[in-house]
């Protein structure tokens, strides 16, 4: 009953005509930035988080939320349309190209569509009741457990996003010791700043996410010649009811996997697709034309990607740890609205809470109403060539790191990490773990010399306390696990070498 | 040596001994009572560890070549840096212009009738987010 007491009363603040017009506005910029080719999630909100500057801080999350999932739906329409992948739509590449290629695209865009929107109302269920829940575990959190939950964070990530944990290792450690540079909160000295006045506050989080994300991703398409066929054909959206019947299943299925996916640590919406999409060709009816372009490929892991994108906010507004690079974007745009996500934060600013999560279902409405329908227009961004567009990204770059503190230093730290971050691309280097490791870093240290200081120099706090005791195991069974996988592909290597060659990349790095 | 896993061991190695030599200047404390430079240092040497993994464990997989090419990031980089300078010393309407002349030699194909009128798109732009979003743009 409280719930949904919450709830409507999480409604009444999203329903004014205010927030209403941001959400949509968020929803349908985020798509057509997502449709841009090599723009994720990622790099479209770090795009257009100065666009909320300027908005109240309700409206600004509401926004912000709009842009994420639009981001992310527009990335799905790429992936089916053109077969361009983003790290969020790998999976919708598969089937959903296939069924373009039959020329079923009108029918693969209403199925993610709808399936976004199942996908969606399940996760909102389980934020809406999840969250207060996790909340009170929250304060159950010492300096230690915040320790071991940070790592475990890191250990996953890592492994999830590039596949090999010690690439995703090295690259969260350098976040973090990026994180360091500035001043010091303890004692005061200024560390890293080669004795520049406006490195004193740190480096700028939005200059890392461009560099390594916008500006790294432009030079990449540059490289490549990139030259894209606009998508020319019939789009044809209602789908028959048996059509329709075929997606409801695995609709749901990709749902309860993603909600459960996207709460864990290192989880979220790539994860959450390709579980999905496992499943299906387990479990459906139909999994026999799995992989040929069928509805059931397409609406799974659209439901799953979608809810474990909803619910991979409840760790960060229950505990305050980010899991991902997306939230912890999302965490540095509430902090600069003032607001410190964490256990308190729904007992402090109820409205914001609420509101946010009545606008997501809001926002699902919109996506499906406004987008889906549209979405043969929204197509036509294509017919722009890559040298009119990439041009125009490169200056909302720099508009986007000019604006945060209307400082033009700001873009050359941008144009730094850029050059960093196409090294980085270069060396096959992800991202992303960097991304998450600069955002926990200084949280990681502050708690880090907290329970230190608490054990007085004891490094046994770790083992004594029950939370962080059952973390770190877990991190110690994936690194022991993914070293016997190595020493197994290599010895494997050794006795047939030209045959395994191909397997022991994506076991062991 | 022109594999891809060894130069990326490297090039981790060199950023922790950057990070954590620097660290050793400020005050190390004792873990109980950590100055400034302990945490760094900590976070240097395991990620040294870890370089030095990599860059031993890339001689026992498969080698991949680098592959780069210097001029597209370099334009690009040129074409911000000069945003940056021109919008501080004169104004970032002359910026734009420059971005855009700039960076579209990186592009497949060049025009100068285009990049005018993508030039004028992006200052109209600009004038929008100044005047609707309130963001203080120099531009003029």
């Amino acid at each position: 009953m409280e719930l949904l007491h919450n709830l409507a009363f999480g409604f009444e603040q999203a329903l004014t005509l205010q927030n209403l017009l941001y959400c949509a506005l968020g929803c349908t910029v985020g798509t057509l930035i997502g449709l841009l080719p090599g723009l994720g999630p990622l790099s479209t909100i770090s795009l257009l988080l100065p666009l909320t500057y300027s908005i109240p801080a309700g409206g600004a999350f509401i926004m912000l939320a709009g842009i994420y999932y639009g981001a992310q739906y527009g990335d799905s329409v790429s992936a089916i349309t053109m077969k361009i992948p983003h790290a969020s739509s790998i999976v919708a590449c598969i089937d959903g190209y296939q069924m373009t290629l039959k020329g079923k695209t009108g029918l693969a865009l209403f199925t993610a569509g709808i399936s976004s929107f199942i996908g969606g109302t399940v996760a909102i269920v389980v934020l809406a009741t999840m969250a207060p829940m996790l909340g009170e575990v929250g304060f159950l959190f010492g300096p230690a457990d915040y320790c071991a939950l940070m790592l475990l964070g890191f250990f996953c990530v890592s492994f999830v996003s590039s596949g090999s944990l010690l690439n995703g290792l090295a690259m969260a450690m350098i976040g973090v010791l990026l994180g360091m540079i500035g001043t010091d909160v303890n004692s005061g000295v200024a560390r890293y700043t080669m004795n520049l006045a406006f490195l004193q506050d740190g480096v700028g989080l939005i200059s890392i996410a461009l560099g390594c994300f916008g500006i790294a991703e432009v030079v990449k398409n540059l490289d490549n010649k990139n030259v894209l066929t606009p998508f020319n054909g019939k789009i044809k959206l209602m789908p028959t009811w048996p059509e329709f019947k075929r997606i409801l299943p695995s609709a749901l299925r990709g749902s309860v996997i993603g909600s459960v996916l996207g709460i864990l640590p290192g989880g979220g919406p790539t994860i959450a697709q390709f579980a999905a999409y496992a499943a299906d060709k387990k479990f459906s009816k139909y999994k026999h034309e799995i992989g040929t372009g069928c509805i059931e490929g397409v609406a799974g892991q659209a439901a799953a990607d979608e809810a474990a994108a909803r619910t991979s906010f409840i760790p960060l507004m229950a505990i305050g740890i980010p899991e991902n690079a997306v939230m912890a974007l999302m965490m540095a745009a509430f902090i600069v609205k003032g607001i410190q996500p964490g256990p308190n934060m729904i007992a402090s600013h109820p409205d914001l809470f609420w509101g946010l999560v009545a606008s997501m279902w809001i926002g699902n409405c919109f996506l499906v109403i406004l987008n889906v329908p549209l979405v043969r227009y929204w197509l036509s961004v294509f017919k722009i060539p890559y040298v009119v567009l990439f041009p125009a990204i490169l200056f909302f770059c720099c508009i986007g790191t000019y604006s945060i503190n209307n400082s033009l230093d700001d873009i050359y730290t941008t144009a730094v990490f850029g050059l960093i971050g196409y090294l980085f691309l270069r060396l096959d280097m992800e991202a992303a773990p960097l991304m998450l490791g600069f955002i926990l870093g200084p949280m990681l240290e502050e708690n880090f010399r907290r329970a230190m200081l608490l054990s007085r120099g004891d490094f046994n706090i770790f083992v004594t306390r029950p939370i962080s005791a059952t973390l770190l195991s877990v991190i110690s069974i994936v690194v022991i696990w993914q070293t016997t996988a190595f020493f197994r592909a290599a010895r494997k290597n050794r006795n047939k070498p030209a045959l395994v060659a191909e397997e022991v990349a994506p076991a062991a790095g | 040596m022109n594999s891809r896993n060894f130069v990326r061991g490297v090039v981790i190695m060199a950023l922790a001994l950057l990070f954590g030599i620097v660290a050793l200047n400020y005050k190390l404390g004792t873990l109980g009572r950590s100055g400034a430079g302990m945490f760094p240092f900590m976070v240097s040497c395991a990620l040294f560890v870890v370089g030095l993994i990599t860059a031993v464990r890339s001689f026992f997989i498969e080698r991949l070549a680098v592959d780069y090419d210097v001029k597209n990031i370099a334009l690009v980089l040129a074409s911000l840096v000069g945003f940056a300078v021109i919008s501080e010393y004169l104004n970032m309407i002359l910026g734009i212009v420059f971005l855009v002349f700039c960076s579209t030699f990186a592009g497949t194909s060049y025009s100068v009738f285009r990049n005018i009128k993508i030039s004028v798109c992006l200052i109209a732009i600009a004038f929008a987010f100044k005047n609707f979003l309130g963001l203080s743009l120099p531009l003029y």
